[in-house]
C-alpha cells in the first residue's frame, strides 16, 4: 500500500509533528507510515483522511503486490 | 487508543532501579556470606531466601521495564510490542528445546527460561524504537 500523506501535508502546510498531534499518535508513527514501514489501522487511516478532508482512497492506494 | 495490561510510564524507572539493585547484590553474594543455592538445603534456608529475594528483584524489575507504557502509546508501538514478544517467545522455545536436549541442569534451564523472554523482548523492542527515532531524526526535518 502506498500513500500520499507527505504530499497532502505539503499542500496543507503542516509538519509530521503537527499531524501526529492532530490525530493523537507519535511523530514516529507518522514517519513510519509515510515511509511505508507501517500500515495504519482503518481507524487511523480514517482519522488521517479527515484531517486532510479527503476520502481515504485518495490518500491510501493499493499496489499490485498487495 | 486504549491499551490494556500495561504499567504506567514511571514503572520503567522503578523496574530499572530494581534490576540495578539486584546486580551488585548478586555480585557481592560471596562477600555477604551467601553461596549458590542448592536444592538439598531445603526451603526457607538463608541461601534459599537470598536466592528468592534476588531472583524476584530481577524478575519484577525486568517485568516492569518490559511492560511499562511508552510515552506515547499508539497502535504502531503496540504492533512493535507484539512483534518483539513473538520473537522473544520463538527464541525462548528454541533455547529451551536445545538446552533440554543437551543439558540436564534443570535449575539453570529454568533460570534461563525466566530471563530470556524478558531480556530479549526488551532489547528487541527498544532497538526498534531506537531505529524509528533515528530514521525520524534523519528525515524528520523534511516537511
Amino acid at each position: 500500500m502506498k500513500n500520499t500523506i507527505r504530499v497532502e501535508r505539503a499542500i496543507k502546510n503542516i509538519t509530521q509533528a503537527e499531524l501526529a498531534e492532530l490525530i493523537g499518535v507519535s511523530r514516529q508513527t507518522i514517519n513510519t507510515i509515510e515511509s511505508n514501514r507501517y500500515v495504519p489501522s482503518t481507524v487511523l487511516a480514517l482519522k488521517i483522511a479527515r484531517v486532510f478532508n479527503k476520502p481515504v482512497e485518495h490518500i491510501f492506494t493499493l499496489e499490485d503486490t498487495d | 487508543m486504549k491499551t490494556r495490561f500495561l504499567f504506567p510510564y514511571w514503572c520503567r524507572y522503578l523496574g530499572w532501579a530494581l534490576f540495578l539493585i539486584h546486580v551488585p547484590v548478586v555480585m557481592l553474594r560471596k562477600h555477604l556470606g551467601f553461596y549458590a543455592h542448592s536444592p538439598g538445603e531445603g526451603l526457607l534456608s538463608s541461601q534459599h531466601l537470598f536466592f528468592m529475594a534476588t531472583t524476584l528483584l530481577m524478575a519484577i524489575g525486568l517485568f516492569l521495564v518490559a511492560f511499562a507504557k511508552e510515552r506515547i502509546e499508539d497502535e504502531q508501538i503496540s504492533q512493535l510490542r507484539l512483534d518483539s514478544l513473538q520473537w522473544a517467545i520463538y527464541l525462548n522455545y528454541v533455547l529451551l528445546i536445545v538446552s533440554l536436549i543437551f543439558s540436564s541442569d534443570t535449575q539453570h534451564i529454568l533460570f534461563l527460561n525466566l530471563l530470556v523472554p524478558l531480556v530479549f523482548f526488551i532489547i528487541r523492542f527498544q532497538w526498534k524504537i531506537f531505529q524509528n527515532n533515528r530514521l525520524l531524526k534523519k528525515d524528520g526535518d523534511l516537511r
